[in-house]
């Protein structure tokens, strides 16, 4: 009976439509997600399209979508019979309640798996694609698809399918189900968030529900080859991952079994039928109607008004009282809190920053996905309602105008938006009074949020009852906007990017508290008229078209459009029409003729064939500029700069130069360009790159000088690609955007691997190796110059403050404008900055040097902590590497939309709004995020500005390596090595992580290739590492000598291999291997401490024994490793605190001391003064060991 | 006296189903009913004149509105209670009134609550009048779809197989009322159910395949048929028989025999009575004839 049973339910779930659209759409994604160039999931440019890896990844990320298919079979099964009305046939048969549900609960979730094999096929499939490029594929292994299929993908359908049944049978709603479907994916992805904090990884990977923190746990720091190759064992956090789950499936099916009657729905009480309880007792008398007695009604506007607010409140409120709603939106207050929640956690240093309100904005788009759930869902159920709940004859032959239906309706949903989003506003402001700041910025609320998105979500509103109004049905108004959604995503991957044709588009307006919206909202709001416009012509067409009374059909409707569209409608459509003309013409204009519009296409192919065309003029020998001399004109309002300049260039090659290559930035106008003695050959127009041939050949050793003008400028507004760098207030700019550049260089060509393939091109630039012959000759900043002099006039309104590198000199402040003038003291690089804003200033003297910090008054929290981390570095670096080249240090403050970073120019750092200006530091038990990135900056003024590396590999060590370890180094002074834990424990994740994803290949750290997570992240434990081994004195005379060899000059420039030679020099014969293996080898090490026993002396002491099982390992640019032999001096200790936990501090450390580790299980002892409750290797977290918690042990006494 | 006038009114669905064929009708102040058998076209011509759909071809008027040209204007003075309607979840009665009475024309609010409170009172809904529309019986949505049509004082009122589904007490009062209300304005009240018509209407009509194959008041009607119905009670096997011999419009069993009654213009002898008819064997005989003819 029950395979009879379980094999109806089967065939019956394979005739359903929704068997074969599930098939085929998931097949259809599949084999899309691997042949397609524009889809990623899991793979990068060295993990394979149909890696192990991928496939898992992909059967994981499908499967947990599929559970709304899943949802639709299982739930199905329970409501069916009631829908029909087919239960009362059914449940009185002799069935019994086990075969009826399990049976048929068998054969819908056989249905679900077999339809969602679609997806191991469509990924097999897709890898056989003919255009695939073949680079991106491995072997094909049957093996992992099945793993995905078997251990990944079906515990996920079994689950959900068990959840489900179970919900639908408590519920009898297919609603209800759904929303329980939401909650669960809401508590997956806060799991998924979960992971992301270090620490808290084994929780998620056992209690998320569908297995894919578990998976990511596992697979977390596994590199290339292993992605590859490799499937997770079925162990440990996945496996009970799985048993948990699967316990938690089976015992809702109980549940259900116990829970289901077979008595039909309303007599079960689940479903509420007409209650015959609300009969009145007294039996009426007649309905008895007076003659003439009722009121008679009139239709003037005070009818009119009654009406449409009649029809909006009753409209709104079936959204605001319906339980849908109720759940959605708790699930964007949920969602959108705990956003907010973490958004003021921004570093994997466990900074924090305040929650300003231009943080929380943009931490509340995840409102912005629910408004639009919201427009299209509702959408498609107010103008279905009235014929929905058949209440549409009575309503629709009262004597209401026809755009009394589509009027209010629109007012309604538009009601329920803006309010939506004010909610999510609530939530903002809750949290941060929560978080206990109280300025509370109402106004950036409104116009920076509500306002601009209540309108956008609007006009989707409009848009989705115009294709309710038209299509045939709900649920097919509901797909045609699905496929609206993705067709935006589409379009845009294939370039079509216009705001004109793309619905509801319009330019990113970029937030910041010391630029507001700057100009970026007119454009905006220019395509917010013109939408609204046409969304007012598909409102009056929806109008022309509703369906009054029972008319269905199109045809018809059509036929009757002219009708309803004469008079007021008429004129409406018309002035829509004009608006909607007229707006689009003026954005016309601005984006296409006042501005050039390229999509992200056009700017790949025209960089692609740059580089076909220039990049063979990489290594012509040019002349290098001697010094430099700058007039800026800034006009932050307009924007505009004007810039004149006169270059020194020599020619410091051995031959005679007869042409010289020029270019500049695409978009900048070039007014004049003179070379002495020169003239131009060829002039690339759409290029912006010029050839000049000297008249005479310019000689080894001889100087000319070069002087241009140029323009940079921004009329109108742009459709993408506004200009950021000059703004109202707060303008930053490179140099790089305003002069002329000398020779070809790799700065700006596509880095994308599949990118450079699709064009042609060789898939990676990669750098010189380490120790190429020539390469030293160049510094990996600015190939056009060595170190210069710099001569920089800056002039900008006259209530501004403007800043370029150098000594501040004379001002004069004339016809609204200040100009400063900056000469350098001291020669710097060709690398310079210009900054202008209306700034505060805190200003001090210190040993000779003024430090400054420029900022907004909106944020004047870490002033006084950044002037500290400066006295600390410049006393730090002064006494330990050399003298200070200026005396002025100046911080400057710059709108976050130009970026989240600190970058520093000769004598001064730029510091973006957007990261550590607004650091929280009221919790001291966090790293102090301020001095950490001040005291970085500082030091690049010795890395970088005083010693600059050879652009060759490992050219980053000589400055963002030494940077890192400078900072650490004050930090360390500051806080103690017990804090560093913190830091260095970060650094650890990060490169541990970072490295899996690495497109190129890991590199050592002597030879990184410009490679972050390894010149900063695995730079700062290997720095960290040699001073605790070397001594920090010695590390720090390695680098005085260093900087005593090569400051301030080349060529030749330094390389990794100076550094690495200093350092050798310094260490003794025993530390020569540790040299080795931190700077020439990827080391990893496998260090774990156990059996950890105290026992108390006679002398009140205690005596400690513990095993530590030690590995070393090398490995490849792929991840392949090889043990190796290890012995070296350790970290060894005992203490009263875990280390990195709560309070771990010097007072808790009983004892450490160095000891000799070798290769192996061994066994330490150690003699305490008292009990210890931990114990192990590595306390501080200075090893590159991928188990890092493993290293310390609990004590037990004895 | 207003009058509504419907001429040549024809309605093809897309499917080819010819749901109203040429109907002509003059119907005049008063309770005016409209019978026919399922599917014979009652509702759509119900809701045609309700103005929410538009028959392919013909004319409607009402007083001096052309109502296809104009539907405005008739909705203006129209009271209608389709066949099968619907409430919004979670809405009372006397917010729905309230609301439907706004729709209707009724911008004061103070004549508006006089209105709706004096027609739930009417409709015996006023102790329910907080209470959800969508756990009401039957017989309450019907009593609270008889209050809605009757907002703003309509001069048209079409009822559409209101008695359905209603006990026969309800089913009384209801048409005591309808008959009450009838007596100024137009109501044309649609049914299957003959007696709804018999007992109150001054005339009426059948229709019959979207056709309209009688029309009249009941009285002529029955009149028509003196001397045509016959009437005998035979066994249950010989139905066939006297199926094949006479026209027979209708059996109905008694006292365990079959009572028949049987279309005759003169006496067919075996033992057949005469039988004095009624609206009954008027709508049963008008669809012998029309089917047989068809």
């Amino acid at each position: 009976m029950f395979a009879k049973i379980s094999g109806f339910e089967f065939r019956y779930q394979l005739r359903q439509p929704i068997f074969w659209i599930a098939l085929l759409l998931f097949a259809l994604l599949a084999f899309g997600s691997v042949a397609s160039s524009n889809i990623q999931l899991g793979s990068t440019d060295n993990i394979h399209k149909n890696a192990a890896f991928v496939i898992a990844q992909s059967c994981l990320i499908f499967a947990v979508i599929y559970t709304f298919v899943v949802v639709a079979f299982v739930a199905n099964v329970i409501v069916r019979d009631d829908d029909t009305g087919f239960s009362a046939i059914i449940r009185t048969t002799p069935i019994r309640k086990f075969e009826y549900l399990y049976g048929r609960f068998a054969g819908a979730f056989a249905a679900a798996a077999l339809a969602f094999l679609a997806v191991p096929f469509g990924l097999w499939l897709g890898s056989l694609a003919p255009w695939v490029d073949k680079e991106t594929l491995g072997p094909m292994a049957l093996g992992d698809y099945v793993y995905a299929y078997v251990v990944l993908a079906l515990p996920i359908l079994f689950l959900s399918s068990a959840l489900f049944f179970t919900l639908t049978t408590l519920t009898r709603s297919m609603m209800w189900t759904y929303v329980g479907l939401i909650a669960l994916l809401v508590l997956r992805s806060v799991f998924a968030v979960i992971l992301s904090k270090p620490g808290l990884e084994h929780v998620a990977a056992l209690w998320e529900p569908f297995g894919t923190s578990a998976f990511g746990a596992a697979t977390r720091y596994w590199t290339a080859s292993e992605r590859n190759a490799l499937t997770p064992p079925i162990t440990g956090d996945l496996l009970w991952n799985k048993v948990l789950w699967l316990g938690v499936g089976c015992g809702a099916l109980a549940l259900a079994h116990r829970l289901f009657s077979f008595q039909s729905a309303e007599r079960s009480g689940r479903r509420r039928g007409p209650a015959a309880a609300l009969e009145p007792a007294v039996v009426a008398r007649n309905l008895a109607v007076p003659v003439g007695g009722l009121a008679k009604p009139s239709f003037g506007a005070g009818a009119i008004w009654a009406q449409l607010w009649a029809r909006t409140r009753l409209d709104a409120r079936q959204v605001f009282l319906s339980p849908a709603y109720f759940v959605l939106l708790g699930l964007a207050v949920l969602l959108a809190g705990l956003n907010l929640w973490l958004s003021t956690d921004v570093s994997d240093y466990g900074g924090r920053v305040f929650p300003v309100t231009r943080v929380l904005i943009n931490a509340l788009t995840i409102f912005d996905f629910f408004a639009l759930i919201i427009a299209i869902y509702y959408a498609g159920e107010l103008v279905w309602r009235e014929k929905e709940q058949r209440t549409q004859e009575i309503i629709d032959a009262t004597p209401v105008a026809d755009w009394m239906f589509v009027g209010p309706k629109t007012v309604a949903i538009s009601l329920v938006l803006i309010s939506t989003l004010i909610v999510g506003v609530v939530v903002a402001i809750a949290t941060q009074a929560v978080k206990g700041y109280f300025d509370f910025e109402v106004g950036k609320y409104l116009f920076w949020w509500v306002l601009p998105h209540s309108i956008d979500f609007v006009l989707l509103a409009a848009l989705a009852i115009f294709v309710q109004t038209l299509s045939p049905h709900k649920y097919a108004g509901w797909a045609v906007m699905a496929v609206y959604l993705i067709s935006t995503i589409v379009l845009a991957n294939l370039g079509f990017e216009h705001d004109l044709y793309r619905f509801d588009g319009g330019p990113e307006v970029p937030l910041s508290d010391m630029n507001g919206l700057g100009r970026y909202w007119i454009g905006g709001y220019w395509l917010r008229l013109y939408w609204s416009a046409f969304a007012l012509i598909l409102l009056v067409l929806s109008y022309g078209l509703w369906r009054r009374g029972t008319e269905v059909l199109l045809a018809p409707r059509l036929r009757a459009l002219p009708r309803r569209l004469r008079g007021t409608a008429g004129v409406i459509l018309a002035i829509a029409v004009v608006t909607f003309v007229g707006s689009g013409a003026f954005i016309f204009y601005n984006t296409n003729v006042l501005n050039p519009y390229r999509t992200q296409l056009d700017d790949e192919r025209w960089t692609a064939d740059y580089e076909k065309k220039f990049l063979r003029n990489e290594s012509l020998p040019e002349p290098k500029v001697a010094s430099v001399k700058l007039n800026i004109q800034l006009y932050p309002h307009e924007p505009r700069v004007q810039t004149q300049g006169n270059y020194a260039i020599q020619n410091r090659t051995g031959v005679p130069l007869s042409v010289m290559h020029i270019r500049f930035p695409r978009d900048l106008v070039v007014d004049s360009l003179t070379i002495e003695g020169a003239h131009l050959q060829t002039a690339f127009a759409g290029y912006n790159y010029r050839i000049y041939a000297f008249d005479r050949p310019m000689q080894p050793g001889e100087t000319r000088t070069l002087s241009f003008s140029t323009t940079l400028a921004q009329h109108g507004f742009r459709n993408s690609g506004n200009i950021l760098s000059v703004v109202d207030n707060g303008t930053f700019l490179n140099d790089q955007r305003l002069v002329p550049r000398i020779g070809m260089d790799r700065s700006i060509l596509l880095q994308d691997r599949a990118k450079r393939r699709k064009y042609g091109l060789p898939p990676e630039l990669r750098m010189p190796k380490l120790g190429t012959p020539g390469a030293d000759q160049v510094n990996y900043l600015r190939h056009e110059a060595d170190w210069v002099t710099a001569d920089i006039t800056v002039a900008t309104d006259a209530d501004q403050i403007p800043i370029a590198p150098g000594q501040a000199g004379e001002q004069t402040v004339k016809d609204g404008r200040r100009t400063v003038r900056f000469v350098t003291d001291s020669p710097i690089m060709d690398f310079f900055s210009v900054q202008s804003a209306r700034y505060a200033l805190a200003t001090q003297a210190y040993k000779g040097v003024q430090i400054s910090v420029y900022y907004d008054l909106q944020h004047p929290w870490n002033v006084a902590r950044i002037g500290n981390a400066m006295r600390a570095g410049l006393d730090y670096y002064q006494a330990n590497f050399g003298p200070y080249q200026f005396h002025q240090v100046r911080v400057l403050e710059f709108p976050a939309p130009q970026g989240g970073f600190a970058q520093s120019y000769a004598n001064t750092i730029a510091w973006s709004e957007g990261i550590f200006f607004i650091a929280d530091n009221r919790d001291a038990s966090r790293v102090d995020m301020v001095t950490y990135v001040g005291a970085h900056e500082l030091a690049h003024q010795w890395w970088a500005h005083q010693i600059i590396g050879a652009d060759e590999q490992g050219s980053t060590v000589l400055s963002e390596t030494l940077a890192q370890y400078s900072a650490a180094m004050v930090m360390k002074h500051m806080y103690g090595p017990y804090m560093m834990r913190k830091f260095l424990k970060f650094e650890l994740d990060n490169y541990l992580r970072s490295r899996a994803g690495d497109v190129l290949e890991e590199e050592p750290l002597e030879r990184v290739e410009n490679q972050p997570y390894i010149h900063y992240r695995k730079g700062s434990l290997v720095m960290y590492r040699l001073q605790d081994e070397l001594g920090e004195d010695a590390v720090n005379r390695a680098l005085r000598h260093l900087l005593h060899d090569f400051a301030f000059k080349g060529p030749p420039y330094p390389t990794s291999l100076d550094l690495v030679r200093d350092l050798r020099a310094e260490a003794p014969a025993d530390k020569q291997q540790l040299i080795t293996d931190l700077f020439e080898k990827i080391t990893l090490y496998d260090v774990k401490a156990s059996h950890a026993v105290a026992k108390r002396r006679s002398d009140g002491r205690y005596d400690l024994i513990f095993t530590v099982d030690a590995k070393k390992l090398y490995a490849d640019g792929q991840g392949h490793e090889t043990p190796v032999p290890m012995d070296e001096t350790l970290d060894v200790g005992a203490f009263d605190v875990e280390p990195g936990h709560a309070g771990y501090d010097t007072d808790k450390a009983i004892a450490v001391q160095k000891l000799l580790i070798h290769s192996g299980v061994q066994t330490v002892a150690l003699m305490l003064s008292r009990l210890p409750k931990f114990a192990g290797v590595d306390p501080f977290n200075e090893l590159i060991d991928r188990n890092s918690e493993a290293t310390i042990t609990k004590v037990a006494s004895r | 006296m207003p009058t509504l006038t419907i001429d040549k009114l024809t309605h093809v669905y897309p499917n080819g189903v010819k749901a109203l064929d040429a109907v002509s009708l003059d119907i005049p102040q008063g309770l005016y009913g409209l019978l026919g058998p399922n599917g014979a076209g009652k509702s759509t011509l119900m809701r045609t004149v309700a103005t929410l759909q538009a028959p392919t071809s013909g004319s409607i008027r009402f007083d001096d509105i052309d109502v296809l040209a104009d539907p405005q204007a008739l909705r203006r003075k129209l009271g209608y209670l389709p066949q099968d309607f619907g409430v919004y979840p979670r809405v009372s009665a006397l917010e729905m009134l309230d609301h439907l009475a706004t729709l209707k024309g009724l911008a004061n609010g103070k004549v508006r609550r006089a209105t709706v409170e004096h027609l739930l009172n009417q409709a015996n809904l006023w102790t329910v009048r907080h209470k959800a529309l969508s756990g009401f019986s039957g017989g309450m949505r019907q009593r609270f779809g008889i209050a809605q049509a009757l907002i703003g004082d309509p001069a048209l009122i079409i009822v559409d197989e209101p008695t359905a589904g209603l006990d026969p007490e309800e089913r009384l009062r209801f048409l005591n009322l309808l008959a009450e209300i009838g007596e100024n304005v137009v109501v044309i009240l649609s049914t299957h159910i003959v007696a709804d018509v018999s007992d109150l209407c001054p005339r009426m009509a059948i229709i019959v395949d979207g056709r309209i194959v009688r029309e009249g008041e009941p009285a002529a009607l029955i009149a028509a048929l003196k001397g045509r119905i016959w009437t005998k009670a035979i066994g249950r096997d010989e139905l066939e028989a006297c199926r094949a011999k006479h026209e027979v419009i209708s059996t109905r069993l008694f006292a365990g025999r079959t009572l028949v009654h049987v279309l005759a213009d003169e006496d067919p002898g075996e033992g057949f009575a005469p039988e004095e008819g009624g609206v009954e064997d008027v709508y049963f005989s008008t669809l012998f004839t029309a089917r047989h003819a068809a």
